[in-house]
Order: structure tokens, then sequence, then C-alpha cells
């Protein structure tokens, strides 16, 4: 090796390429600075907020009272275990429905003797594309029966005409359903990438042997596509518990009727940024305390799904 | 980030009025930003009539008070500044920002107790002069009730759920309104019927306790709500109050019960021959009219300018300064002094004339009661959805007020 050549890899940080060395910090550091200003302070920030009371310009440390109040309060508690669980609700429709989908839809896909795979595929990604407030809005006048009821009714769909979002038993499945519809071009493709990725060699040597087409299915594709799979629950998980839009879009802040469709996300506004009608003096304290609460809630769920799908290379 | 850039607006906007002070200007805050130009207008003819230039500097709604109370413990607050009604407006005045109003010409002398008490402290002090009032009243559409040979409006309300009884008889959906939004079912339809059973000096006795909040009163009064159900459209359940005016307005419904804030809106957006009446009160009891007020004018006691500040809320208070704002109000929004006013739009004049010779009170729950303002709508919606009587209304909100006192 000439000195240039040495001189230009010390130059590259290179002189330290051995295990345990630093050289790839720098590299790190444009995203570390990133994730820290956006991501880490906020997420610290918002802990200490959930101490102190009042806003802005009134603000009072009071220790770990927002937290007593969410968990003790019985009109605050009541709302926050409504919105919990009303939130696995919204999560369980998208796991079982929209992911159980798109890998049905991916397995089709990219089934070897399909046909207009491209057309497919747009048509199951246009929904993504368009804005939750414009298919919440068109959906929440679908459903309405002033609305939809007459050019159903003449359609022989009398049946149809249900105050769908205004009836307590059916409101949260419609929305989570509207969801589903919405966002299942997502976890569709991932899957299609996830199948796609499967080496032929595999599925031909299984064919070869006398597997079944649904044997290759459950004992070949889907084992391999685990990490796929697991991925795609914890983005569902984790963007189910951040929803907002199509309750709001759908529904009201107040996640009508009667709470039934009040997620964590709708919460959090109602108590932390826009404070409840018609007073409107939120409580940043509150609502920090009510997503710190439930960041270490995700933690507890995101975690093991990690460990279980992840890093089995 | 987002704070930083809050921090920041609210930093510029906390310097403006000392730059406004340097040229002996007066400014003005307010949440109201949608009326910056009748307000500017309006601000312009005062100049005109008095030589004392005022800005108009308003800040978002929902950003409005917590920027003021920033400006204000700084020293560096609007001269004059709009005025929540009730809790929100009195804690400025507990922290002695505001002007004592008491000693204003007019104050005491042209407004009723219950709008005056709107802006009154614990101890008697008037903190911002009323500036303006909304009310709720019934829309009709006046094809469909042409069509239905119906002449005369009811004028109690036997006669007006008879009306609605005949309406739905010929296949018309009487009433446009819906449930799903949990505000307008309380805000627009209940608390706009209260008036009609008892007077301001019974709301008194109600928030003291001296009267029980499941009298009989109240059942007839639930009792009556409950009677409008049977109206609502197919499907209430799921309307809102956008869904509401729109079906008025398109004509599919014969009337709707909303605020005078929506007059403006539904006569600029849709082709609807419409007319409006006040609830039409139960056979035997005065009728009366929700006349709420929602904006006052503060003066800042801390302002550089108090002799033009005296000056400004002195012209609120006179029917000739009453008559002159009123010409630059923004629609749906009333003149709430207590002097003959006349309105140039005729709509909005018909509508101010719905209070004359009523009893007129603010919404029954804004001054003392708004914990039981969810309760309230809960529970409407319970009663609408056939889950809950007018009796069990009465009862579980009669308890929820008497627990509050007790604390």
């Amino acid at each position: 090796m000439t000195a240039k050549t040495n001189k230009i890899r010390a130059f590259q940080g290179g002189a330290s390429i051995k295990p345990g060395g630093v050289y790839w910090m720098r590299y790190v550091i444009p995203a570390l600075a990133f994730y820290v200003v956006f991501m880490a302070y906020p997420m610290i920030d918002s802990v200490r907020l959930s101490l102190y009371s009042g806003t802005a310009g009134t603000r009072e440390f009071v220790g770990l009272a927002n937290y007593v109040r969410l968990f003790t309060d019985e009109v605050v508690s009541k709302r926050f275990w409504n919105a919990f669980g009303n939130n696995w609700v919204f999560f369980a429709w998208h796991m079982l429905l929209q992911n159980a989908l798109g890998i049905l839809f991916a397995a089709i896909l990219t089934n070897r003797t399909m046909r207009g795979r491209q057309f497919y595929q747009t048509l199951i990604f246009i929904p993504c594309t368009i804005a939750v407030l414009v298919t919440g809005y068109l959906f929440k006048l679908m459903m309405n029966p002033v609305w939809a009821g007459t050019t159903l009714k003449a359609a022989g769909l009398g049946f149809l005409v249900r105050p769908w979002l205004g009836d307590r038993s059916t409101a949260l499945t419609c929305v989570s359903l509207v969801s589903v519809w919405q966002w299942v071009g997502i976890p569709t493709m991932m899957f299609v990438a996830a199948f796609q990725g499967i080496d032929d060699d595999l599925i031909e040597a299984a064919s070869i042997e006398g597997a079944t087409p649904w044997q290759q299915f459950t004992l070949i594709r889907i084992p391999l596509i685990v990490p796929v799979i697991g991925m795609v629950a914890i983005m569902t998980f984790v963007s189910n518990f951040n929803a907002f839009d199509v309750v709001f879009s759908m529904e009201t802040l107040d996640g009508a009727p009667d709470y039934t469709t009040d997620l964590i996300g709708t919460l959090f506004y109602r108590y932390g940024i826009a404070g409840q009608h018609p007073v409107g003096i939120p409580e940043p304290g509150v609502g920090a305390a009510i997503s710190t609460s439930i960041f270490f809630m995700l933690l507890c769920g995101v975690i093991p799904v990690l460990r279980t799908t992840q890093g089995k290379e | 980030m987002k704070k930083l850039l809050a921090l920041a607006l609210v930093a510029i906007v906390s310097l403006l009025p000392i730059l406004a002070m340097a040229d002996g200007e007066l400014v003005m805050g307010s949440w109201r930003t949608d009326d910056a130009e009748q307000v500017n207008a309006l601000l312009a003819k005062y100049e005109e009539l008095t030589g004392t230039k005022i800005r108009f500097e308003p800040t978002t709604s929902t950003q409005y008070n917590a920027t003021l109370r920033l400006q204000l413990d700084n020293g560096t607050g609007p001269d004059l500044f709009y005025s929540r009604s009730y809790a929100t407006g009195d804690e400025l005045y507990l922290n002695g920002f505001n002007v004592v109003c008491n000693d204003i010409p007019g104050v005491m002398e042209n407004f009723t107790d219950s709008v005056r008490g709107a802006w009154t402290a614990a101890d008697g002090s008037v903190f911002a002069v009323p500036f303006a009032a909304v009310s709720q009243v019934i829309y009709y559409n006046k094809d469909i009730f042409a069509e239905q040979g119906i002449e005369k409006l009811p004028e109690t309300w036997e006669e007006f759920i008879a009306l609605c009884q005949q309406l739905k008889d010929a296949g018309i959906t009487p009433l446009a309104n819906g449930i799903h939004d949990n505000w307008d079912i309380l805000e627009c339809v209940l608390l706009g019927m209260l008036p009609n059973y008892f007077t301001y000096e019974d709301r008194v006795a109600y928030e003291s306790g001296e009267k029980k909040l499941n009298d009989e009163t109240w059942v007839k009064v639930y009792s009556d709500f409950a009677q409008l159900i049977p109206f609502f459209p197919e499907g209430f359940e799921s309307i809102g109050n956008n869904d509401a005016n729109t079906y008025f307005g398109l004509g599919q419904a014969a009337m709707l019960i909303d605020g005078s804030w929506s007059c403006g809106t539904l006569m600029k957006d849709y082709d609807v021959n419409m007319g409006f009446m006040a609830f039409p009160a139960p056979a035997g009891n005065k009728a009366g009219l929700c006349l709420h007020a929602d904006m006052g004018i503060a003066g800042n006691a801390a302002s550089a300018h108090p002799e033009e500040v005296k000056a400004f809320l002195a012209w609120l208070a006179s029917p000739e300064g009453a008559q002159i704002t009123a010409d630059y109000l923004p629609g749906g929004f009333l003149p709430i002094i207590n002097a003959p006013i006349t309105l140039q739009d005729e709509t909005i004049n018909e509508m101010a004339a719905l209070s004359e010779g009523k009893n007129t009170d603010v919404r029954f729950i804004w001054a003392k009661m708004m914990d039981l303002y969810t309760p309230m709508v809960e529970n409407l919606n319970a009663i609408c959805r056939g889950e809950q009587t007018p009796q069990g209304m009465a009862d579980a909100i009669n308890a929820l007020w008497e627990e509050a006192l007790a604390k």
C-alpha cells in the first residue's frame, strides 16, 4: 500500500477500521442530531410537561397530580380507559382484517399465473393516497340515512338505511372498517415485496417434493416473511394508537356517539390541545400525562413483538 | 418547534402594543379574526367622530386567552380588549387587569341585570361593557309552509307540536336537527327553550340551590323537549349541525332549530325562502328569549390612555354609540343594549325584534353551572335514544348540582 492511499484512508477514517473502532460515529451524527432535536427532546419535554399544570405563562409544578387525576378522577379515568379499550378494538380490526387481507392480496398478486398485477396493485393502493379527511367525509355522507337513504331505498337496499355512525353498536366498527379499507394498500405492498424476495428455488423444490399450494403457502412462504409480519404488526399498532384523523372526520372530537369512537388521539386532543367544549381551556399537563402513559404502554407492547419477530437472521 | 414558533408569535404580538403606544394610538385585542373588516370600519367611524385612533389587533380564538394573559402579565396588554363572559373574563378582573366600569356612564342604566351579570364579578364590579349577543331561533321554510296552507305561526308550544305533527302526516320531515355533534341539541335546542319556562330570578335561585333542578318545571322542560324527537329526520343520531343546516337549506325539512349566527350562512349559501320565529312558550307561560351575552369589551387598567379608554367604553354603553356599532356588527350577532336600536339589515333587525316584550336571559348554565354542560348533553342524547326519561334526567342533573354545591 502506498503512502498516498494510506493518507486518503486516514482522512476517511479508514485508519480506525477495526473491531470496536468508532469511525462510524461521524456518519451517525446527522441522523442522531435530527432524532434528538425532533424526537427525543419533544418526548422528554412532554414527560416534563406532564408534571406541570396551567398553560404558558401560568405554569406551575404539581408533581404527579396530573397522573393521579388521570387514573383516579371518576370522569377522566373513565374516559381514558374507555378510549384505551376502543383503541384496542380499533387495532384488532386492523390487525385481523387489514393485515390478513394484505397477506391475501399479496399472495394473489405474486402468484405466477396472475395477470394485470400492476393494475390491481394500483387499485388497492389508491385509497392510501387520498386524504383521510376526504375519505372520512365521503363515507360519513354515504353512511348517513339522510343523504344516502333515498338512493339505497330506490336500489332495494332499504335494510342498509341506518344511522351507522350514530348508533353506538356500529359506530366504532364502521370507523375501523373505513380505516381498514383506506390503509390495506400499505401492508399489501410490504407483503408483496416480502413474497417476491423468497427464492424461487425453494418453491420449486417444494412442489417437486409434492407440497400442495396450500402447504407451500403455510409452511414455506408465511414462515419466511415472519419478520415482515412483525414489522407490519408494529407499524399497525403504533399508527392505530396515534390515530385521530379518521375519528375527527367521521365522528366528532368527543368520539360521538357517547364516546364509543373516542380514541387516545381524540382524548389527548380534547384535554391537551383544544380544551373541553365550550370552555375551551386546555390542560396541557393532563394531555402530556395521557401521552406519556400511552408511550410506556406502547413500549410494553412493541418490545416483545420486536424480540420475537426480528433479528433472527 | 411548534412551541418555539408559538412563542415567537406571542413575543411579536406582545411587542406590537408597545410600538403602537409610541404614536398615541390605542390598540384593541379580540378573538374575532373573522370580523376584522367590520370592526375596522367601525373604528374608522369612531375616529371620524372623536379623533381617537384605535387599532384592531385580533388573535386566533383558540390562542386568545393565553396570549392576552401573557400580554397583560408583561404590561404590554392592549388598551381595550374583548372580554369573555363569566368565569373566563372574571379571572382577568380578579388579577386586576380590568378597568372597573361601574362609574362609566350608561353601564348601570342601559343594560339589564342578566346581561350585565355576564361581566360582573362576585364583588359587584362590572369588568367589561356588554357588546353583542347571540340567540337561538326556529328557522322555517316559507314555501313548505305555504304549500301546506300554514298561514299562522304557532303561538304556543302545543300549537308548535301540532304543526310538526301536521307536517309529518303530510310526509314532510318537520325538523332537520340531529344529535351527532354533541353540542347543538343542548346549546341550540334546550337552552333556547328555557327562557319560556322561567326568568333570570329563577335561574339565580336554581344556581344557589334554593330551587331544585328536578322540580316540576324542569320535568316539564324535558318532557316538552322529548316531544320533538319523533319530528327529527330518520337517522337523526348521525346528523350533525352542518348536516342539519344543509338538510334545511336544501328544502328537505320544514324547520331547523339553530343559532342566530347561522342566519348569515343560510341566506348566503342556500336558495331557501326562509323565515324564523322564537320558541313558542307553553300555554300559560310568559314568552322569553335566550339572548346570550357573548362579547364584552374591557379596558386595560394599566393603559397609558385611561381617558380615551373610558371615553370609548362610555360611547359603547350609550344608545347613540350602540346604534352606530350595530350598523357594523357581523351577521348573527345582536346588539345587547337595553335601548331601541334600528339595524340596517332587515333580517337581522327582524331577528333582534324577537326579544321585544319578552323576558330575556343568557344561556342557563353559562353563568355558574358550566360543569353541567357535558352531563346535560349526555342525558339529552339518552332521552333522544329512548334510554332516559324526563324525570330521570331531572334527577340526575339535580344530583350532580347538589353534589357540586356541597363541595
